[in-house]
């Protein structure tokens, strides 16, 4: 049977679903937001063209990049700290029996539950005066933290929080890596004496890296869509110290009326991914090659 | 067949269109249906649902559909974005800063129909004649609603313990805040007020500022500075006064919350509160006008009832029906009396007056008695881009990381002048 086209439209009749939804729902926004972004507009006034006023407006600010740098920032803490903790919880917790099958399901039921409740939920316990952390710290002498109060830590803290709802995410990708690492290699390394930490080393991690590459990936750009839970927990402050992309992206074009700098924003965030996602892609084929060559 | 074919691909391309464009379009309202965005939780919404439950018992003409949007400003959002698409409610309500904007958008209706009684009851000082400076001259496009002041509120006991009155001055205010802290393994503040415009706007006229001055935006120069300088001394210096955490509504619900809890002596917030808090303290609640310091200034706050211009004009006459339905003395003085807004009708509030409600319940009369030093708004459809962009987010920062008032406040005018 031949895989060649009968006809030779039939290609791109097979893809045009797909370019479809791609342009409808990504190429047409985001070419209607790189035009906005060259206009004053609130929505109900006519739009005013204004060059590159938005942009130059944004970084005069220095609102573009005290954004960038939080999000970075807290993608940063978020990306590390998921995935670091993923794959610690997934080495300790891949064994067998009803205790160890708990805390899993433990674990990873925080990654089920709705971003709005976990923000509430978070809320209470870090009330800086009635709250659970405020108690022990209390309990403990230790000195009382603002925590979604003080501008020092809001951006640690909200990154905690979504660190607590994502890491069971990133434990049970790893768990299934793990699955693909064959225990007799394992089995054969401890009895030629190797230890705990050579055996992760030299066998488990270099098998579990296109894993902690997914993951990496993936909690970065969860951590780049960040909004329900600055929405529900610090609206952006204290003095705008949790303000990242998608809030601000939010906050100029419902709160201050500006869809024109809100576009700027998202075209700005764009190109940033972009480039992101592109040092991302060249770190892991560069790592790749590495490991071939090696 | 080719032919065939083609003619109902078409077929099947219009269906398309015609149903996408369907979907856009605003779903059809029944014959006498009016939909009512609003904004309120807790007992102010149960007291309006009740309202529009008796507003259908006593006609069955007209049928109001209220709808929950979240607080003003996420109502707003929604108005906005409503506005955009074509798809609004017949009514909604919408803070008063934001009415000039919305007016010289040509977005809002005229409400004339609503009745010359009807406009002649109005509570001068809360209709958009008084609210407004210039909004005598400006088409009536906004009936008042649940109006209201910032009031002081006190906790009874450790008032009556300490033998403290409420503050007449910045200086007592001080010294009051400075006497309700206690110390502890929770600590006592003495004063909360959220770090908001509204209540920066009643410190500005009590230092003598006005925040537009012949048409020009001035922010209230010194006057503004010293408004910033009282919080800031409060916070850092005295360490009597906590800033509640969040934003907006959530500002204040912590606000709220520490004083009912006990961890505010004394908190600045809405006359919108008092029923609820004196329903939900476990100690006697107080009520006092905010202190004064070269004078003795508030702003009006609360929202008003718009209409979306370009409704079919029978919807539009139902919603008007609801309208002055809800403008007269009997409604007027139930909201205020089971909530603690101002009545805004002239004869609901002589009915306060003369059934001896204000008498019984003096917390309730204390926003009105502020009136008579109630600040006009300008009208100006800046007003709400300087509140919500150049001015309330600069507030933060002045207060939590003391930042220089002046720079602050100049940082601020700057961005009001700018495009």
């Amino acid at each position: 049977m031949s895989l060649r086209p009968t006809r030779v439209h039939h290609p791109y009749a097979m893809l045009a679903p797909t370019l479809a939804v791609l342009g409808v729902f990504f190429l047409l926004p985001l070419g209607l937001a790189l035009h906005q972004s060259f206009y004053s507009w609130d929505l109900l006034t006519p739009p005013e063209p204004v060059g590159f006023a938005n942009y130059r407006a944004l970084w005069a600010s220095g609102e573009l990049l005290e954004t960038a740098w939080r999000t970075l920032v807290y993608s940063v803490m978020v990306v590390v700290s998921s995935t670091s903790l993923g794959l610690a919880l997934a080495l300790l917790l891949d064994r067998e029996g009803r205790f160890f099958a708990f805390v899993r399901g433990a674990v990873f039921s925080a990654y089920v539950v709705s971003w709005v409740a976990v923000a509430l939920l978070w809320l209470w316990l870090l009330d800086p005066q009635a709250g659970l952390v405020a108690r022990i710290v209390a309990a403990l002498r230790l000195p009382s933290i603002d925590w979604l109060g003080d501008p020092r830590f809001v951006l640690a803290t909200l990154a905690g929080v979504t660190v607590w709802k994502i890491t069971g995410y990133a434990m049970v990708i790893f768990l299934a890596g793990l699955q693909d690492v064959p225990r007799a290699v394992l089995e054969a390394a401890a009895l030629d004496g190797a230890g705990a930490w050579q055996r992760f080393r030299r066998i488990t991690w270099p098998l579990l890296r296109p894993t902690a590459a997914f993951v990496g990936t993936t909690s970065l750009i969860l951590s780049f869509q960040s909004f329900d839970i600055v929405r529900v927990m610090t609206q952006g402050g204290p003095v705008r110290a949790s303000s990242i992309f998608v809030y601000a992206i939010y906050e100029q074009v419902f709160v201050n009326l500006r869809v024109g700098r809100a576009s700027a924003i998202t075209v700005v965030f764009f190109v940033l991914l972009v480039g992101l996602t592109a040092l991302q892609l060249w770190a892991w084929r560069r790592g790749a090659r590495g490991k071939v060559a090696t | 067949m080719s032919a065939e074919r083609a003619t109902s691909r078409r077929a099947f391309a219009l269906g398309l269109v015609g149903l996408f464009a369907s979907a856009c379009q605003r779903p059809p309202r029944a014959r006498g249906e009016v939909a009512f965005w609003f904004s309120y939780g807790g007992n102010n919404r149960k007291v309006l649902l009740d309202l529009v439950e008796r507003f259908h018992r006593e006609q069955s003409a007209v049928r109001v559909v209220p709808t929950f949007q979240g607080d003003y400003f996420e109502g707003l959002v929604k108005l906005r974005t409503g506005l955009f698409v074509g798809a609004v409610p017949t009514i909604t309500h919408v803070v008063g800063e934001v009415v000039p904007y919305l007016a010289r958008a040509g977005v809002l209706e005229d409400l004339d129909g609503v009745g010359d009684d009807v406009i002649a009851d109005l509570e001068p000082a809360l209709s958009q004649r008084g609210t407004f400076d210039g909004g005598e001259r400006e088409p009536l496009v906004a009936l008042p609603f649940n109006r209201s002041t910032p009031i002081a509120f006190f906790n009874g006991a450790i008032f009556r313990e300490l033998g403290l009155a409420a503050p007449t001055t910045w200086l007592e205010l001080r010294e009051v805040a400075r006497r309700g802290r206690r110390d502890g393994a929770a600590t006592r503040w003495g004063f909360e007020c959220p770090i908001d415009w509204w209540f920066w706007t009643a410190l500005v006229g009590q230092a003598g500022g006005v925040l537009v001055r012949d048409g020009r935006i001035t922010l209230g120069g010194e006057a503004g500075v010293r408004a910033v300088e009282l919080w800031q001394s409060m916070v850092h210096d005295d360490r009597t006064m906590r800033p509640p955490p969040g934003r907006d509504f959530n500002a204040w619900e912590a606000a709220n919350g520490d004083f009912l809890a006990g961890r505010a002596a004394m908190i600045w917030t809405s006359t919108a509160f008092v029923k609820y808090l004196e329903d939900n303290a476990s100690f006697p609640v107080g009520a006092a006008p905010l202190p004064g310091d070269v004078a003795r200034a508030v702003p009006t706050g609360g929202t008003f009832f718009v209409m979306p211009r370009g409704l079919p004009d029978e919807e539009r006459r139902a919603g008007l029906v609801f309208l002055r339905w809800m403008m007269q003395p009997r409604q007027a003085s139930e909201w205020a009396r089971r909530t603690g807004y101002m009545p805004v009708s002239r004869a609901g509030r002589a009915d306060l007056e003369t059934s001896g409600f204000f008498d019984a319940h003096p917390n309730f009369r204390v926003a009105m008695d502020q009136l008579s030093v109630a600040a006009r708004w300008p009208w100006s459809e800046e007003l709400f881009r300087v509140q919500r962009e150049a001015v309330q987010p600069r507030l933060e920062a002045a207060v939590a990381q003391r930042r220089d008032a002046r720079v602050v406040l100049d940082e601020a005018l700057r961005v009001a002048e700018g495009p």
